[in-house]
């Protein structure tokens, strides 16, 4: 699935890339693994949410990263409200 | 030579030590892991050899930094404490307790600390590729180094009292303040080996951390004053 859409990174200083929505299926997979969810519900929850993403993005040529994690997060809360927290939080622990 | 009563001298080293045990980037940084090691599918002994790995390594430091601390009081002032230091002690104390008051947390959502974010950055960044027991452990170690500003006037004013006591009391001094300062790393790594959730744990600890940062506060506060007064304003005849 190769949408060409540019992410701007968060804090701007490093290059934007490409969006890959492997690399989000990943990161919400391992935040509902994270909070010990069964590997059948963890990988079936970061494809429906990965999917809800990219619907959202059709027609966006540029996204910041910033704006990605909100939405996978909206989204990812629906599904599993602790894989989520774990999700939105993973950046404010330290 | 002791500089309080054996009992006195463990009730301000064990205040110490809970003061020390109040401080979070350790327990951050062992979430952090843990949560890394879930997420890849770490098979469950890896998962408990990765949390021992990093409860022994900030074990190790905390001990290290204690005993690097009286040695170095010891050696270099063979004729006892002087007043100066122990007051220099104690303001730190009074100092840093003031300031994990003020500035601890960083305001909004989380349990983000008062460290720089480039070093912050580090310790994520390292506990997401500690893989294996002996990096845990480096990741330890550098979680409780990582720390020394805040840890800095607990770890002096114990090391302090160490000094003068007998040397089978040192070393049961050194050993008290470690288990009890280890503590929350151990409740917390206990909890991640038993199977709770990550999230339960983050949201207690997000929960609670205003009353956390109070405790530590108030702690700094009560005990260089205490010590202060104690040692400065008493042993000086004021």
């Amino acid at each position: 699935m190769g949408l060409a859409i540019d992410v701007v990174k968060r804090s701007g200083r490093r290059p934007s890339e490409r969006f890959d929505h492997e690399k989000l299926l990943r990161s919400v997979h391992a935040a509902c693994l994270s909070v010990r969810t069964p590997e059948g519900e963890a990988e079936s929850t970061a494809k429906n949410v990965t999917y809800a993403v990219i619907l959202w993005l059709e027609n966006k040529p540029v996204v910041t990263s910033h704006d990605l994690r909100r939405l996978a997060s909206a989204h990812l809360e629906r599904y599993h409200p602790d894989a989520a927290y774990i999700y939105q939080h993973h950046r404010i622990i330290i | 030579m002791g500089y309080f009563d054996t009992t006195t001298s463990f009730a301000i080293i064990l205040l110490a030590a809970v003061i020390h045990a109040s401080f979070q980037l350790s327990v951050s940084v062992l979430t952090l892991l843990s949560g890394h090691a879930l997420g890849r599918k770490a098979a469950r002994n890896r998962l408990i050899k990765l949390v021992d790995g990093f409860v022994i390594g900030a074990g190790m430091m905390t001990i290290l930094m204690l005993s690097t601390l009286g040695l170095i009081f010891t050696s270099s002032l063979p004729d006892g404490i002087p007043r100066i230091l122990w007051a220099a002690c104690c303001g730190a104390s009074i100092g840093v307790g003031v300031a994990v008051w003020l500035f601890y947390y960083h305001a909004g959502k989380g349990t983000s600390l008062w460290i720089p974010r480039g070093f912050a950055d580090f310790l994520s960044d390292r506990s997401k590729h500690s893989k294996n027991t002996a990096e845990a452990f480096g990741l330890g170690m550098t979680s409780v180094f990582a720390e020394f500003l805040f840890i800095f006037a607990p770890l002096s004013l114990t090391a302090l009292i160490l000094t003068g006591l007998p040397q089978h009391l040192q070393l049961l001094g050194v050993g008290v303040y470690s288990a009890v300062s280890l503590l929350p790393l151990v409740i917390v790594g206990t909890l991640i080996k038993g199977g709770h959730k990550l999230s339960t744990i983050q949201r207690w600890r997000e929960n609670n951390k205003r009353f956390l940062q109070f405790t530590a506060g108030s702690g700094l506060l009560i005990l260089g004053i205490y010590v202060y007064v104690e040692q400065v304003v008493q042993v000086g005849g004021v």
